[in-house]
């Protein structure tokens, strides 16, 4: 299995320990990545509320970089998902949108044609790799591990374009299940972790994640694992910047999906990876790290 | 020479009704019904709207009448497996399933089912309570005889040992039986969609939270309860109970739900509601609607009475989520009153969602059997929606009752169409298709 | 008393992602189900497709109304008319913004994409870290192909940018 690999603005930027745990566990499952040369910005939702035209032709150039590949889309985070599973599908159903976005397209050189699928991470670890194959490669089983997983909004919503890639959210549950960790039910799970306010009206982004904490800390669970950079932001560092805002601390540790899946397959995170951590992931995971 | 007979699939109200008409000029019936009894949905019901009759009372009479008449033949615990031919001449196999009971020796005295030692979910009373594994499915059941699951027998013989009439027989087998018939009815109505479905009113979660069926069935004294409207969850009396109206009707999203209006749903609810008033008189009970649809006959006088003397509160909005206290097993419904505009949200001891009536899950299967056309929904097409509308897409085949979808849908409707479809095949034995 | 725009809705249900707002029923559902409804009472999605729908345009497009929305897209999964209420969000966020309405966070973004290619760009540190780690510099900006593109689609210019 290859794939076009994109990761976006934020990882590269911030949260490079999530490109290297995946770089370490997806090709060990047989998933091979091949980086994209060239890349731009997928325009997430700020930039789609400035501009329709420019969100298309700004995703689709992207969409085009793969096309030249031959390969399918992976990426890490649910705002590039979003932005370019949107961007693939519209022009995929629309030749008259198509025709237009290939017009701006061809200033540089560039044209849709519909050949190739984006995809998720979680998308390519349930449906390509499968979770019974993850499980024969997890060797150190997080068990008695209680996570709270958020999906995140553009992992799985609008339902009407993701419902055939993700079957909801239950794929990343069960994807934590193979690691061994048992992923707890809580109320509102669907709900945003409050990062796109960011910027815009941080009071509301905070409160939001305030509200999605409560949400997780009333279901006791440990940790909190996430598949999109922004949520672990807003869920990370957020936890400080609540406790200064509402003085009230939670202690959710929040890993990245494939760090917890890198550990559940023996490898261990290096010290700088696990001080980047805002809340400490040592009172949860001793002895794992 | 003898007048060809009939095959009624579905012994609904809709199929009773058709089976008594043919009947009563003389006419040979065969009423095949998958389940042990006759009697569907109705069977089900506590009150009809919007009278408040008795379901079961108006509806034994009638079933009682099948089962007597000379010329009907009930073929219970029955499935239609394979047709051919044409009309005026269907050669139709029926498989009768063994109920692993000899019906002309059972007396229906249910000592079996005292002794039986397995428990299984009943699905007469939408798996709110339990019933054994012999079993008579409901108190008027017909025929009045047992049934015995095999696939939850424990195989300990204990009900044949007891039985008085020695009409236990494990041995059975299953029996093949070949109809010559001269026209088909299709009566097999309706399915609730399933709200599971819909995560965020947590059905399937949160055991205060059920459907309209569960809570007719609630409200029966023939039901789990005796009758007496009681909290799943704890057997509390629930002193709140909302209505959620057009779950999984009237949803154009697609991927869930069905985009036409189921409806009865809004005079079911206001009935229900009414009826949980009764019960519990000082009960809180709102209503949340998108649009309140009381058409027909004595209907909108029904829906005033129910505001002005029954108290019920009305609310336009459609709730977003559901969530349970999981001490109290509270539920929390949260809506936007579009009256007041305001945000807020309110606690509930009991929610009832409303849903969507679908065709009968299996009714796509039998079409293909008769090889009859069904609609992007699994309702059974008429061969001329205005025109003809109780006869299928094959001549010599017709359909009444829900089945044919949901411009029928309440009780007179569907007895008025299984009269239609026997009014149709009556034509079709004199001649005329 | 503000004035009616009775073009407005059309306005909207022709601007791309906007054609929900013709088949609104106000039922409530989307605003039953806002996350930041339930923070403010100045956010409500209802509330905003019948502003829309009565032409309160004025109301809307120079006010801070749009800017509350998170794009979670619940309201526009829990829809029955199917969802393209909650697009229209977009829609009218693609309106303001030609009016000058945009806040100054989102802004921020946009010169940094026409800038560089990117919303968010690494730091010096963050590059050097990088290279320590043995990762590549992330993959290379296309920041002329973006420049062009952008200005093709005249950004600047609806955002206002002197």
């Amino acid at each position: 299995m290859k794939h076009a690999f994109y990761l976006g603005c934020l990882i590269p930027a911030r949260e490079f320990s999530y490109e290297v745990s995946v770089r370490k566990v997806l090709p060990a499952l047989g998933v091979e990545l091949v980086n994209m040369e060239g890349t731009n910005c997928c325009a997430p939702f700020s930039i789609q509320s400035l501009d329709y035209a420019s969100w298309m032709a700004l995703a689709a150039r992207n969409l085009c970089i793969a096309e030249e590949m031959g390969l399918d889309i992976l990426t890490l985070c649910n705002d590039c998902y979003e932005s370019l599973l949107m961007v693939n599908t519209i022009l995929k159903e629309k030749p008259e949108v198509k025709d237009q976005v290939n017009e701006v397209l061809s200033e540089v050189g560039k044209e849709f044609k519909g050949t190739i699928d984006v995809k998720h991470m979680v998308d390519v670890l349930y449906d390509d790799v499968g979770v019974d194959k993850i499980k024969d490669a997890v060797s150190e089983p997080f068990k008695g591990l209680k996570v709270a997983t958020q999906p995140g909004c553009h992992l799985t919503k609008p339902k009407r374009i993701h419902f055939g890639a993700v079957r909801g959210f239950r794929a990343l549950d069960e994807l934590v299940r193979a690691t061994g960790a048992e992923s707890i039910e809580y109320d509102r799970k669907e709900m945003c972790c409050g990062g796109p306010l960011r910027g815009v009206n941080d009071e509301f982004a905070r409160q939001v994640a305030r509200l999605k904490l409560i949400n997780i800390k009333n279901a006791g669970v440990q940790c909190i694992v996430t598949v999109c950079p922004f949520c672990y932001v807003e869920l990370d560092l957020g936890q400080l910047e609540i406790k200064r805002h509402f003085k009230e601390e939670y202690n959710l540790p929040v890993l990245h999906f494939a760090e917890l899946l890198r550990m559940a397959m023996g490898m261990k995170l290096e010290d700088w990876e696990i001080k980047s951590h805002k809340i400490p992931l040592n009172q949860v995971l001793k002895g794992r790290l | 020479m003898e007048q060809p007979a009939v095959l009624i699939i579905g012994g609904g109200i809709s199929g009773i009704q058709a089976s008594l008409d043919l009947a009563s000029r003389g006419i040979k019936v065969y009423l095949v019904e998958k389940s042990p009894s006759i009697g569907g949905r109705m069977a089900q019901l506590d009150k009809t709207f919007p009278t408040m009759d008795c379901s079961i009372c108006i509806l034994a009479p009638k079933m009682i009448d099948c089962a007597h008449h000379p010329n009907v033949q009930l073929l219970t615990y029955s499935e239609v497996k394979e047709v051919k031919g044409a009309v005026g001449n269907f050669v139709v196999k029926v498989l009768k399933k063994p109920r692993y009971v000899d019906e002309t020796k059972c007396t229906g005295c249910g000592i079996c089912a005292d002794h039986c030692p397995a428990e299984v979910p009943n699905e007469f009373d939408e798996k709110l309570g339990m019933r054994k594994a012999i079993y008579m499915p409901f108190p008027q059941a017909v025929p009045r005889v047992v049934t015995v699951d095999k696939e939850n027998c424990l195989e300990c013989g204990l009900c044949e040992k007891v039985c008085g009439a020695k009409a236990v027989n494990l041995e059975q087998q299953p029996e093949e039986i070949e109809l010559n018939v001269g026209s088909i009815i299709v009566a097999t109505g309706f399915d609730l969609f399933d709200p599971s479905e819909i995560p965020v009113y947590g059905y399937g979660r949160y055991k205060d939270v059920i459907t309209a069926m569960e809570l007719e069935r609630l409200l029966c004294a023939s039901g789990p309860t005796g009758g007496h409207l009681i909290r799943p969850s704890d057997g509390k009396i629930p002193k709140s109970i909302a209505f959620i109206q057009c779950v999984g009707s009237r949803d154009r999203r697609g991927w869930i739900g069905n985009a036409y209006c189921s409806s009865i749903c809004c005079k079911y609810a206001v009935k229900d509601a009414v009826l949980v008033r009764e019960h519990i008189p000082d009960a809180r009970v709102s209503i949340f609607y998108i649009d309140l649809r009381a058409f027909g006959r004595g209907f909108q006088e029904f829906l005033n009475r129910a505001k002005t003397e029954y108290g019920i509160r009305f609310v336009r909005s459609s709730p977003g989520e559901i969530v349970e206290d999981p001490v109290t097993k509270s539920l929390t419904l949260w809506y936007e009153d579009t009256a007041t505009r305001s945000i807020q949200n309110l606690m509930f001891d009991l929610v009832v969602l409303c849903a969507a009536l679908i065709p009968r899950r299996d009714v796509k299967d039998l079409a293909k059997v008769l090889g009859i056309e069904v609609d992007q929904y699994g309702f059974l097409k008429a061969s001329g929606a205005i025109t003809h509308p109780v006869d299928t897409t094959v001549p010599g085949i017709f359909a009444s009752g829900y089945c044919l979808g949901p411009k029928t849908g309440d009780v007179p409707d569907s007895i008025m169409q299984g009269s239609a479809a026997a009014s149709r095949v009556a034509e079709v034995i004199a001649g005329r298709v | 008393m503000s004035s009616l725009d009775s073009d407005f809705m059309h306005e909207v249900a022709n601007t791309p992602r906007g054609r929900g707002v013709l088949t609104c029923i106000q039922c409530g559902r989307c605003s039953s189900s806002c996350p930041v409804a339930r923070l403010t009472t100045e956010h409500n999605p209802r509330r905003l497709m019948e502003m829309i729908i009565l032409g309160l345009r004025s109301e809307i497009l120079p006010t801070q109304l749009p800017w509350y929305c998170l794009s979670c897209f619940t309201c526009l999964d829990r829809c029955p008319q199917g969802g393209d209420v909650g697009e229209a969000m977009f829609a009218i966020r693609n309106l303001a913004v030609r009016e000058g309405n945009v806040p100054e966070g989102i802004v921020i973004q946009a010169r940094s994409l026409i800038d560089t290619g990117r919303v968010v760009n690494p730091t010096r540190m963050a590059l050097l870290e990088r290279e320590k780690l043995g990762l590549d510099k992330g993959p290379s900006t296309a920041t002329e192909d973006v420049q062009k593109i952008l200005k093709r689609t005249k950004l600047d210019k609806k955002i206002g940018r002197r």
